[in-house]
């Protein structure tokens, strides 16, 4: 075993994952770190890349690929695989999860994972005091120590309690934002290109980095919600949004005059049986309250009973219509 | 300061396809064959940090000249000195020559290459690298066609893809024999 092998082991990783579907302009901002971090690994990188992008040539040449599995025998298995995970969803319906990853191990910083489940919610602790409160279907990598505290959100949404360390930085990535901050509470959603976050104690800083444009960047503060979309971002003082954003922590979805879709959206956060609202004039309808964000069924019932609307429950989706 | 772009197309267009020959020069230059590879990506990082300087106008002699330093540097240090190395780095001029200039690859060869390449692969490592380049199939997608974990997709990827890399910059293109440590690090993420 030598050191150059681990390290074109390491390049022919970072070569394949940057293929893959999903790779985020955050995924190309740690290959970079990786990269800077020495000329051994950039030229290990650069002649894996090189010489594997020659090797397309394959693809013209008609070789043949392995045979294709039936498309009955994939059914099959994605029905058995869909109703192995929605028995674990009985189980680990609001259910919380404590975890503990460790804060740092040995010289290098360690890059910890952790994740929840549709329908799951979790709790991180870190060596440092942080605490991180994973909400549905969301993923979280940290690198914690050694000076300094990341973490990306990968998807979902966390609400994060972060210890003051003096003079140590905790930065939370997602997407094109990076959320910079100094003591405190806050939440951030990840949601395509948008992010929200939702400060609930003391004072953050969103910065944008996406390509093509000028970074910018805002001070958020107690009290304040951001949508950060591509071009844009909307800030508003308003407690009450500030609630409605923070409500998931209490297992609750709640709404204030937001569109039926929009809701309807929310809920399909939480719960693998998706809510289908089958024509556009219920989409249409606007609605408010609190509700159990695990019971899909309920809301589904209540459109019935409050608007008239048609419900149809099926093994894997509600549908509604007028 | 040349900027990281430039550097990398001068390191794939006019470095890369010196490998046979720097190979061959180091082999024949230091005695343990097993620090070949270690030796050869040293000389790459060297010439990569000179370079960034500015960028050499004969390549083929800087990176012969990068290559016997290193060797000459690395011999001293391990107090392996050997006559033969200090004579054959001495005589500079005919090494250069030595270092021969490999025939430019036309399309036709460099396909030809890597279907050697592909078909010197273990079948299942084979298989998953044509599945990623003829059919362009994630990593998850194969796992499913295969019924393997993706795991085991990612390393049957890994080593084809540093095997195919090798036989394509002139090299014998063998797969690296799996080591403890590569089970143990998971890789630069988790």
């Amino acid at each position: 075993m030598n050191r150059h092998d681990t390290i074109e082991e390491q390049a022919a990783l970072w070569v394949m994952r940057r293929e893959e579907p999903g790779w985020s302009s955050f995924d190309e901002a740690a290959l970079d770190d990786w990269l800077d971090q020495s000329d051994l690994h950039k030229a290990a990188f650069w002649r894996l890349e090189h010489g594997w992008r020659r090797a397309d040539r394959i693809a013209s040449a008609g070789v043949g690929a392995p045979e294709r599995k039936s498309p009955r025998q994939r059914t099959w298995r994605n029905a058995a695989m869909a109703l192995a995970a929605s028995m674990a969803l009985v189980f680990a319906l609001f259910s919380l999860q404590i975890v503990h990853l460790p804060a740092e191990s040995g010289r290098e910083v360690a890059v910890s994972q952790a994740s929840t489940d549709i329908g799951g919610r979790k709790l991180v602790r870190f060596g440092d005091g942080t605490q991180v409160e994973l909400n549905t279907a969301t993923r979280i990598r940290a690198a914690m120590g050694e000076g300094r505290r990341v973490i990306w959100l990968d998807s979902g949404e966390a609400f994060f309690s972060v210890a003051k360390l003096n003079g140590m930085p905790f930065v939370v990535h997602s997407g094109d934002h990076a959320i910079t901050v100094l003591g405190t509470k806050f939440s951030v959603h990840a949601s395509g290109r948008t992010v929200d976050v939702a400060v609930a104690e003391g004072r953050v800083r969103l910065d944008d980095r996406g390509s093509g444009q000028p970074a910018r960047s805002a001070v958020l503060t107690a009290g304040q919600v951001a949508v950060a979309g591509d071009n844009k971002t909307v800030i508003v003082s308003d407690q009450a949004a500030l609630e409605r954003h923070l409500a998931w922590r209490r297992g609750l979805l709640m709404f204030d005059d937001v569109t039926l879709a929009d809701a309807a959206s929310e809920f399909n956060r939480y719960n693998r049986k998706q809510l289908v609202i089958a024509d556009s004039r219920s989409a249409g309808i606007r609605i408010g309250g609190s509700f159990q964000a695990g019971n899909v069924e309920a809301f589904a019932r209540l459109l019935h009973d409050a608007y008239g609307l048609k419900v149809r429950t099926m093994p894997d989706k509600i549908s509604v219509s007028a | 300061m040349v900027d990281e772009q430039r550097l990398n197309r001068w390191f794939c267009e006019s470095v890369l396809p010196l490998e046979p020959a720097l190979t061959r020069f180091i082999r024949r230059n230091w005695k343990d064959a097993a620090d070949v590879v270690d030796l050869r990506q040293e000389i790459y990082e060297r010439a990569l940090i000179g370079a960034r300087a500015a960028i050499p106008t004969h390549t083929r002699q800087y990176v012969y000249t990068v290559a016997r330093n290193h060797l000459i540097n690395r011999a001293k240090r391990e107090r392996i000195v050997s006559f033969e190395l200090v004579a054959d780095m001495t005589a500079f001029d005919r090494g250069v020559d030595a270092f021969g200039a490999e025939r430019q690859l036309s399309a036709r060869d460099e396909l030809r290459r890597a279907l050697a390449g592909l078909n010197q692969l273990p079948p299942r490592c084979r298989e998953v690298i044509l599945l990623r380049k003829v059919e362009g199939l994630t990593t998850r997608e194969t796992a499913e066609r295969l019924g393997i974990s993706i795991n085991t997709v990612e390393k049957q990827m890994t080593q084809g893809m540093r095997a195919l890399v090798d036989h394509m910059l002139g090299g014998p293109g063998r797969i690296q024999r799996p080591s403890i440590l590569r089970r143990r690090s998971k890789g630069p993420r988790p």
